[in-house]
């Protein structure tokens, strides 16, 4: 079945993401100055202002920072997958990602572990679009 | 950087709600507000309160209405501010409407504020500006399924309870004592059943078994939806002294900011209030031990009970005492939320004009509803800190108040 729900859209300044997510690989943008990764993608480092920006390749790796179960409220068709989990993850390079989280379940928020380990993922929506999620592998 | 003292230099001289607030028309809407007409009555309702007439407003401030505001009445402003930061936009108004006043640029600052939450609740209502296009943060979330306020706020609570061992009950006695205050309100939309089928009083139990909206937090953890406008009327000194309304004078004013989206929010159990309550506690030259009643926005009982903690009312990781405790209750050594809050007084989406209007209520001795709810019983409190908190948790506006 085709992916109904709400896809990100592209341009260029996030292409090198969408580019890394059709490949399974997690590419955010990194600093050549401080070295640091952020996300979201940004017009100068939020970090040291420098505007000296590549993208790299990251782990993928994470751990849960915190979360929520949506019983009510939903964007699109997300709506059909009440309850679910999302969560906000800190990267093991740093800054933090916002996902719906994989591997857990909804109706049993009291076994979500905060601080348990992490790994992203890729869902296809399109041809160009490849959605990262993050799973919990080890709680 | 050390802040100028402004305390004193301008008054809050009048503090008026719009003719309908909460549901207007009920559940079917067979009333539909406008958000410019809760405005208007509001400005009307203020001006006649005051005996300034809109003609003399020489400063218009708003949550992105200023220029249409300033039109509709007729007046052409010398200062024009549409700051428009989420529920705290009017305590930031306050701040810099003192400045432009203390500056000598103008006499009068109204700041305004109307939001059809209600009538146009999921139709696209207007509180603050649009912007049409959508920013790199709002693309990079957007596939997640997050949608509105309490889908944000939960994950807040979440992480005070895995750092702080508080529980989602330790919440409830926020909403529970909040409610205590709306049961002596008649204009709360909980007021009782009568008002409300879900109005009257609420226990921690109802609370916790309440349907789930974002676990861990039930639909009695969450504001209330609906139509409020209200106008406020800041003015200097001279003119305050001169007015048939009371007085009361700004001693203390602060705003920072965090964040944007909350992606970006360092410490989901800290906002940026320890700054802006920080600013206007030196300015005041007060601590936290001398306020005697807080409005805190309470969007979320999450809200509330860390920003008790954001302004040194209660060590980090146990605001929700205050209420759990019994201080922030009727009869309470530090009275909290005396309309019902936007838990069950109203709540229109931008709260922090309600905030305003009832802290000018209990400082200038008008509020029909007091500490031990008897009408024209008021709070014995001097002073009053206001916090707005706007956004996900992102940015705050802190005021002192005190009693003429
Ligand atoms: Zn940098």
């Amino acid at each position: 079945m085709a992916y109904d729900k709400p896809i990100p859209r592209q341009g260029q300044h996030n292409k090198p993401f969408w580019e890394g997510a059709k490949q399974g690989k997690l590419v955010l943008p990194h600093c050549l100055d401080c070295n640091k990764v952020h996300w979201y993608p940004r017009l100068i480092c939020p970090f040291c202002h420098s505007d000296r920006l590549d993208w790299i390749e990251v782990s993928g790796e994470g751990t849960l920072y915190t979360f929520a179960v949506q019983h009510r409220l939903a964007a699109g068709n997300w709506a059909k997958e009440l309850p679910f989990v999302t969560a906000f993850i800190d990267l093991k390079e740093g800054d933090r990602m916002q996902t719906v989280l994989l591997g857990v379940d909804p109706n049993k928020p009291e076994d979500i572990k905060i601080g348990s380990k992490v790994k992203v993922e890729f869902e296809q929506a399109n041809d160009d679009t490849f959605i990262p999620f993050w799973r919990v592998v080890e709680s | 950087m050390k802040m100028p003292d402004l305390s004193y230099r301008a008054a809050l001289v009048g503090a008026c709600e719009s003719d309908l607030i909460g549901y207007p028309g009920g559940e079917e809407r067979t009333i539909r507000c406008t958000s410019l007409q809760l405005h208007i009555e509001a400005i009307k309702n203020v001006s006649a309160y005051t005996g300034i007439p809109i003609s003399d407003i020489d400063g218009v401030f708003s949550a992105g209405w200023s220029s249409e505001l300033a039109e509709h009445l007729g007046i052409h402003p010398s200062y024009i501010d549409t700051t428009s930061v989420g529920g705290c936009s009017f305590q930031i108004h306050v701040r810099h409407a003192l400045a432009a006043i203390a500056s000598g640029m103008i006499d009068t600052a109204l700041i305004s504020h109307g939001e059809a939450g209600w009538s146009y609740r999921g139709m696209g209502g207007r509180g603050g500006g649009g912007r049409g296009e959508v920013s790199p943060a709002e693309e990079a979330t957007a596939a997640y399924g997050i949608a509105g306020a309490p889908a944000q706020y939960a994950h807040s609570m979440v992480r005070h309870n895995h750092v702080y061992g508080t529980t989602p009950e330790d919440f409830a006695h926020i909403s529970v004592v909040t409610r205590q205050w709306a049961m002596k309100n008649p204009r709360a939309l909980m007021y009782s059943k009568e008002t409300n089928p879900f109005g009257g009083e609420i226990t921690i139990e109802d609370v916790l078994n309440a349907r789930l909206i974002a676990w861990p937090m039930t639909l009695y953890h969450c504001c209330l939806v609906t139509d409020h406008g209200g106008a406020v009327i800041l003015a200097r000194p001279e003119i305050a002294r001169t007015l048939k309304s009371k007085p009361v004078w700004v001693v203390g004013a602060g705003e920072s900011m965090g964040h944007s989206n909350m992606v970006e929010m360092a410490d989901f159990t800290a906002t940026s209030a320890h700054r802006s309550a920080k600013m206007a506690y030196e300015m005041a030259g007060l601590s936290p031990n001398d306020i005697e009643m807080a409005m805190i926005y309470d969007s979320f009982t999450i809200t509330a009970g860390i920003t008790a903690e954001m302004l040194g009312l209660a060590p980090r990781g146990r605001g929700y005492t205050l209420w759990k405790e019994g201080h922030a209750a009727p009869g309470g050594r530090l009275p909290i939320n005396t309309n019902g809050g936007g838990l069950s007084f109203n709540h229109s989406g931008m709260y922090g004009m309600q905030l305003l209007v009832e802290a000018y209520r209990q400082m200038s001795g008008t509020a029909e509803d007091g500490v031990n709810g008897d009408p024209g019983k008021q709070t014995e409190a001097s002073n009053c800190i206001v916090n707005g908190t706007g956004g996900t948790l992102s940015t705050t506006g802190t005021l002192i108040l005190e009693r003429d």
